[in-house]
């Protein structure tokens, strides 16, 4: 991310919070964080407390973020944050937490068609992780129709062409789902699952002779030892932890959307 | 094969689906999607670490010590580096890499007490990896990147709240320390579960080649064979290394160093000699009357205390004397009494110190700020009052000074005295780039403490050539503590691969 996408991606995040900002100067922002804001980011639970338990006058934080130190004349203070930042991690999970589960519509302008009718879709966002000694990472975004079954890839890339509200326009109705959300959901699990099956797993095959040899090398080293030590079982179990393939699905997040 | 998934995502929706919460916001959202995609590993190889690190800028030689150890070593390994060229920051880009990988949760880093402020302030600041120090009292269930001498750590309880805890990763640093395999470090290592771990030294041979088999044993045990077999056919005596390529090549499989030379970066030249010193006759006097000390009486056979005798009498009457005297309490007999109060009359009238006053001349010669390493603490203490009456000032440096004493006397050596004389201890964790004249007053056993006082001077950001001066009396124990160094040096070369010059420009064939 360069620090102009940084910038954007600040900017968002506190409008989109409500957190109103108070000076944007294209290479840092100052903002002045709401209580709900404060109390997500600052980590100062005892504060908080404390205002509660005294019946005290918040004040929610004003931060400064320089997000391009290089550009900066001013002679401002503030926390500078970059790609890998401790704090931008930090939003990056709150914009998680909160970007979790939507439902949207399609939002039709054309007054003089009679009527829209908008189907409804279940979008999930799957990343998968290849686990071993090393990793790997696939990210999935599937969509399945609730009407007829049909699923479609690459769907979140899709949705970003549609003009999408919380609400549903006027003159549109949207037909009833056949398909229920939950077990649409579990038939794109399922989808993932047969993905993962027909992928090539040659990194596991591999990680498995890496273990193979690393193994062989410890019983040799323990050859002819009768009771074999402690530390024999420690390295064995050390290494069958580094070596094991796991696969692990995280949903990133998912929700309904009435297309037309 | 194990498949993970949380249905943590399915029970939020259903609450969603049955009105019992809000739904969340669509920017959000798209943000998230856009996130988790900037931030995706595409593929297992490769470094994510640099792009999360804009403020630092690893040198190639480190990047690539990086890639090997994950890539090819898998995660297992020495980094050998010579002094200077950055060990710390290879380690810092393997958590780094490991952290965002999300193959390492939890870190134990285990170091020498006097550096661990030095770890922490590096890891937090260069690479924002949050690790603290561990304290007494310490709940290590809470801490996720610890840093920890080693000394505490072998102790009880913690090193039971150690082994407690399960460690994706270990790293430690000055690793040469563990090369005695009958230590409590040692065992407290080898008990250590060790997924990944980073064994840090310059210096991984010492003395002998065991060293390095006993190090390779605990970062992979089999690796080299075990005991029987690998002293079979690597070692009929200890200094006679067979086999070398086979050994070098099995020890490059677990071992990674770079040279100075290696490194693309431009060097400046050390320039060694060996200074050899001539005794004055009443100083040869007395050398001889206490290396005669054994074939007077048996109490003094012990060869260990007589090396040390001939080795301090090169040294300086001061730290001579001192153990002269404690011998003298135990003598019983009077003729053993009064030779020995021959000895230190002789020696308490001798003037002339042959190797003070050389070192005095390449001080003046020098003209320039010089490190002046001696063995002994009585030399160090006699020496300051040399050169302070020949109107030279100098500080003392020790290890058993205290952080904020030691950063004291780096700075009144830089902006006031001319000389910093140091003992061993002092030589490791200070680095004193504007200085580049280095004076060996005595020279230790073991040619990696060469190195390592020569590294604190001849290190990155050093702008001129380095010179150094081993000082050596001629017909005394210092000519064969050379050749042992010479030998010990060639063992290292076999084994390891090429030092720079360490104790002349020289190189001495085995």
């Amino acid at each position: 991310m360069y620090p102009q996408q940084i910038h954007s991606y600040l900017l968002q995040f506190f409008n989109e919070n409500n957190c109103q900002v108070l000076n944007d100067n294209d290479h840092y922002i100052n903002v002045q964080l709401t209580i709900e804001m404060d109390k997500k980011i600052m980590n100062r639970p005892f504060y908080w407390k404390y205002l509660e338990c005294t019946d005290g006058e918040p004040s929610p934080a004003q931060l400064t973020f320089i997000t391009d130190k290089n550009r900066l004349v001013e002679d401002i203070k503030g926390e500078v944050i970059h790609f890998g930042s401790p704090r931008l991690s930090q939003l990056f999970q709150a914009t998680k937490e909160m970007g979790s589960f939507v439902r949207m519509y399609e939002r039709v302008v054309d007054k003089f068609e009679p009527q829209t009718i908008l189907t409804p879709w279940l979008a999930v966002n799957y990343k998968i992780s290849y686990y071993s000694d090393q990793t790997k990472e696939i990210l999935y975004s599937l969509g399945i129709n609730l009407m007829t079954g049909q699923v479609k890839e690459e769907f979140q890339e899709l949705l970003s062409g549609v003009d999408l509200t919380t609400t549903m326009s006027e003159n549109t109705f949207n037909l009833p789902y056949i398909i229920k959300p939950i077990r649409a959901l579990e038939r794109l699990d399922g989808i993932i699952d047969t993905f993962i099956q027909k992928a090539d797993h040659k990194w596991a095959e591999e990680a498995k002779l890496r273990w193979q040899k690393d193994r062989k090398v410890l019983e040799y080293f323990y050859e002819g030892v009768e009771n074999k030590p402690d530390c024999y079982e420690i390295e064995k179990e050390a290494m069958d932890q580094q070596y094991e393939a796991r696969i692990k699905i995280d949903i990133i997040n998912g929700g309904l959307f009435y297309l037309k | 094969m194990i498949i993970e998934k949380s249905s943590a995502w399915k029970e939020g929706f259903t609450e969603r689906l049955e009105n019992r919460e809000a739904w969340d916001n669509w920017t959000l959202y798209r943000m998230s999607y856009e996130a988790v995609k900037t931030n995706l590993i595409t593929d297992f190889n490769g470094l994510q670490s640099p792009k999360y690190l804009p403020n630092l800028t690893p040198l190639a030689h480190q990047l690539k010590v990086a890639e090997t150890v994950i890539e090819r070593m898998n995660g297992k390994a020495i980094l050998a580096d010579e002094v200077g060229l950055g060990k710390t920051i290879e380690a810092g880009l393997i958590l780094k890499e490991y952290l965002i990988r999300g193959l390492v949760k939890k870190a134990l880093i285990l170091v020498p007490a006097s550096l661990v402020n030095q770890w922490i302030e590096e890891l937090n600041h260069k690479f924002h990896i949050p690790a603290m120090q561990y304290k007494k009292n310490y709940d290590l269930d809470h801490c996720t990147i610890v840093v920890m001498s080693i000394d505490m750590a072998k102790r009880s309880p913690h090193k039971e709240n150690i082994y407690d805890q399960e460690y994706d990763l270990i790293i430690i640093d000055e690793a040469h320390k563990l090369k005695n395999h009958k230590t409590k470090n040692y065992e407290f290592v080898q008990n250590l579960k060790k997924k990944f771990c980073l064994l840090l030294t310059a210096t991984p041979i010492q003395n002998n080649v065991f060293e390095l088999f006993y190090l390779i044993s605990l970062l992979k045990p089999g690796h080299l064979g075990n005991y029987e077999t690998f002293q079979s056919s690597f070692s009929v005596s200890k200094h006679n290394v067979e086999h070398d390529d086979y050994l070098k090549e099995l020890v490059n499989q677990v071992m990674v160093r770079n040279r100075r030379q290696d490194t693309g970066i431009e060097w400046t030249n050390r320039r060694v000699q060996i200074i050899p010193i001539v005794f004055t006759q009443e100083e040869q006097e007395v050398y001889d009357l206490i290396s005669d000390l054994k074939n007077v009486c048996p109490i003094f056979s012990d060869a260990f205390s007589m090396i040390t005798l001939q080795r301090e009498m090169c040294s300086s009457k001061e730290a001579t004397s001192l153990t002269l005297t404690n011998m003298l309490q135990k003598c019983i007999k009077p003729e053993d009494i009064s030779y020995m109060e021959g000895i230190i009359q002789k020696l308490m009238v001798l003037e002339v110190n042959s190797k003070a006053e050389k070192a005095y001349e390449l001080i003046t010669q020098a003209s320039d700020k010089v490190i002046l390493f001696t063995e002994y603490r009585a030399t160090q203490t006699y020496l300051q009052w040399y050169l302070q009456s020949k109107g030279i000032t100098s500080v003392p440096f020790n290890g058993q000074f205290n952080k904020n004493k030691r950063e004291w006397m780096k700075q009144l050596f830089k902006e006031k005295a001319q000389v910093l004389i140091a003992t061993e201890s002092g030589s490791e964790g200070i680095n004193l780039q504007f200085c580049h004249h280095v004076i060996n007053y005595d020279l230790p056993w073991n040619p990696m403490k060469l190195e390592q006082r020569i590294g604190r001077v001849h290190r990155l950001g050093q702008e001129h050539d380095v010179h150094i001066y081993n000082l050596a009396i001629q017909n005394s124990i210092e000519d064969h503590i050379l050749d042992l160094l010479h030998v010990k040096i060639g063992v290292f070369e076999q084994v390891v691969g090429e030092l720079d010059d360490i104790l002349s420009a020289f190189k001495k064939s085995i």
